[in-house]
């Protein structure tokens, strides 16, 4: 690979190339910044096609015996918008966030190992690709869910190129997911800015720092997973043996409770930033967040095997344990916002209704998940709809809110437009009333026994009216995510009104300099402030008011003396 | 230590990985899923040493920026060559060679790039 120059503390001193004009521009940039922004705007481009496929579904599912789609077909749906959501669009925005703020809150010029970060941005571009390729072969895409578990993935009962574009497909989207965790861990970690201790790390950057621990550790197994998916494939007599078969589930779920934190934990360090910058206050319990955010990420690496606890292959005591212990450090990033929020001075804007949202939606989410954490309760809810309320409750009434807190934040810091704050409270009530109309009833339906993944149910079964609502649900969702677009495009369209380089009062070091920043983050016009604590910039306005407080204060006495 | 926080961070968080293998061994799982674990808990421990080496070697890394100095254009190659070797799963092998050919244009542009760079200065 070609390198770099080496600048002895002032970057400015080895300003790098004028990069290339236009498309070749973006598309060859070693500029943190760019490839940020790239990832972000292809896994929203996946999100808003994976929502196509949810509709799909959901219009199937809306009235009993309906015929809109085929069990094949259906199958397909499922299977990819699932894959799609994890795979290629909350993962790769999570890691994605984290290319673009990590540097600039670490007050780094540069990511490290920014051609590593590009190649893992086309590794996600074409492994999403591949993947939805699948739809265009003639037995259609992959259909065995997201999981996959053989034997049911083996040849001999999915057999067509679909699977396999699915298996190369996730297998270089998540190499590359990898790559990008290893340079924001190594930004981090060895690039931070002289006096930025690791204390002094926003909540984001340390949410960041956890998620990458995360994804070095367990990724992996979801490449040795789908290398013996891929195996299986090729000799089917491999799943022959119990083996096999139950050690994919292990190296399977060892990814696949992680992921659900990798999708998680970023959403979560937004919407800290978020309700700390409209509180006006620090965040409450920085160090105990920071602890707990560490204990929590080590935890759900334990806990897979609670997603086996119906194999009868797996230690369920250990698991749940495990599980219900996720409590303990859960509770206490619960009790760090909400001490955050209280006593704060409130400010309504888009970005904090989202986060202040995502607080009891995704409890809902948790709490359901230590119910199917504790076997007794997962005997009954395995592979029902409960199942696919709570997960859904966690990934888009939890993290998509918190994903839409930190878009609606930071999109100023990155376009230097802000998007419209009428438009963006459309935005969040449709998505509030769509999130609870299409999520809530599938407790009820999972707890009577619907099973998921089903393509139709009979009139007799009692699922019609539920069913029915969660569809007008999904209806709702749509009509949000159309206002989002229109938001976007019209900020797109009028470049107004202007954001200013810190339209927010924002705390963090990547409001001190302009939007969108400049290519190496800070330059003469916008200095790195001095790095005090976690909020530097709120420590810097304090001191402002304090020394003007001292100077009203000793005017007045000197005039009083007079 | 506390001039290597990252390692501290990265190595705590391995052992902290290890004793819950260990608690999960003590109750005892199967050797498939403790070798799953285990082998993870490896990597983290790789990673920590990593970091210790970079630290060591150069602990003032956050002053000395390694700034790319050329737009990456070894990198589409590179990608485009790992596509098609993944993608000779479902299609055949014959895209291998396709595959090895852009792996030798992405180097040879990387040649390039390094031949262009200019001089470090420390």
């Amino acid at each position: 690979m070609s390198l770099t120059g080496t600048a002895d503390v002032e970057p400015a001193r080895h300003r790098p190339a004028p990069a290339p004009g236009g498309w070749l521009g973006w598309l060859t940039t070693t500029d943190h910044k760019r490839i940020g922004l790239l990832t972000l705007g292809t896994s929203l481009l996946v999100m808003l096609g994976m929502g196509v496929l949810a509709l799909l579904m959901r219009g199937q599912l809306a009235q009993p015996e309906e015929h809109l789609v085929g069990p094949q077909v259906y199958n397909q749906l499922f299977t990819m918008h699932g894959s799609g959501m994890i795979y290629l669009v909350m993962t790769p925005f999570a890691l994605g966030l984290g290319v673009y703020l990590v540097p600039l809150q670490v007050g780094a010029p540069v990511i490290a190992m920014p051609r590593a970060t590009l190649l893992g941005y086309w590794l996600y571009v074409l492994g999403a690709a591949i993947m939805l390729s699948g739809f265009a072969t003639p037995q259609g895409a992959h259909s065995d869910g997201w999981f996959s578990y053989p034997p049911m993935a083996a040849r001999t009962y999915t057999p067509g190129v679909g699977s396999d574009l699915w298996i190369a497909g996730v297998f270089l989207a998540t190499t590359g997911v990898i790559l990008m965790a290893w340079a924001v861990l190594w930004t981090a970690l060895r690039k931070r800015a002289e006096g930025m201790t690791m204390l002094r790390m926003p909540v984001f950057s340390w949410s960041m720092a956890a998620t990458c621990l995360m994804v070095i550790g367990a990724f992996p197994a979801l490449l040795a997973a789908l290398a013996l998916l891929a195996a299986g494939r090729v000799e089917p007599a491999v799943f022959d043996s119990n083996l096999w078969v139950i050690g994919y589930q292990h190296l399977f779920w060892f990814y696949g409770h992680p992921v659900v934190y990798v999708m998680f934990f970023p959403y979560l360090g937004a919407v800290a930033e978020v309700l700390a910058v409209f509180s006006g206050r620090r965040f409450f319990g920085y160090r105990g967040t920071v602890f707990a955010l560490l204990v929590f990420a080590a935890l759900s690496m334990s806990v897979w095997g609670h997603h086996m606890f119906t194999t009868g292959q797996a230690t369920n005591d250990y698991y749940s344990l495990t599980s219900i212990l996720l409590l303990v450090p859960a509770g206490v990033e619960y009790f760090a916002m909400l001490g955050t929020i209280l006593g704060g001075r409130l400010v309504f804007r888009t970005p904090m209704l989202f986060a202040l949202a995502f607080v009891p939606q995704f409890l809902i989410g948790g709490l359901t998940g230590i119910m199917v954490g504790t076997p007794v309760l997962d005997y009954h809810a395995q592979d029902s709809y409960f199942v696919v309320a709570h997960l859904h409750y966690v990934l888009f009434a939890g993290s998509a809110f918190g994903l839409f807190a930190g878009f609606y934040l930071w999109f100023p810091k990155a376009t230097g437009v802000l998007l419209d704050e009428r438009l963006g409270r459309w935005h969040f009530w449709l998505l509030v009333v769509g999130t609870n109309l299409t999520f809530f009833p599938m407790f009820f339906l999972g707890y009577a026994g619907m099973p998921r993944r089903v393509v139709t149910y009979l009139d007799g079964d009692g699922f019609g009216l539920l069913n029915l609502l969660s569809s007008c649900g999904a209806a709702v969702l749509a009509a949000g995510m159309t206002v989002f677009v229109v938001n976007l495009a019209r900020a797109a369209l009028r470049r107004a009104p202007r954001a200013g380089d810190d339209p927010w009062r924002g705390h963090t070091l990547e409001w001190a300099t302009s939007s969108p920043p400049p290519r190496l983050n800070f330059d003469a016009a916008h200095p790195l402030p001095p790095l005090t604590s976690e909020a530097p910039l709120l420590d810097l306005r304090r001191r402002a008011a304090d020394e003007a407080r001292g100077a009203r204060e000793g005017r007045g006495a000197r005039e009083g003396r007079a | 230590m506390t001039r290597h926080p990252g390692f501290l961070l990265v190595a705590g968080w391995a052992l902290l990985n290890g004793l819950l293998l260990a608690v999960l061994a003590i109750y005892g799982e199967s050797a498939t899923a403790l070798a799953c674990y285990g082998i993870a808990v490896g990597l983290l421990a790789l990673a920590a040493l990593a970091v210790l080496a970079s630290s060591v070697r150069g602990p003032r890394e956050h002053t000395r920026y390694r700034l790319p100095v050329r737009p990456g254009s070894a990198v589409l190659p590179l990608a485009a060559a790992a596509g098609l070797a993944v993608l000779a799963y479902p299609y055949g092998w014959w895209l291998l060679p396709i595959a090895a050919a852009l792996l030798g244009l992405s180097l040879a542009l990387a040649a390039h790039d390094r031949a262009a760079r200019p001089r470090r200065s420390r």
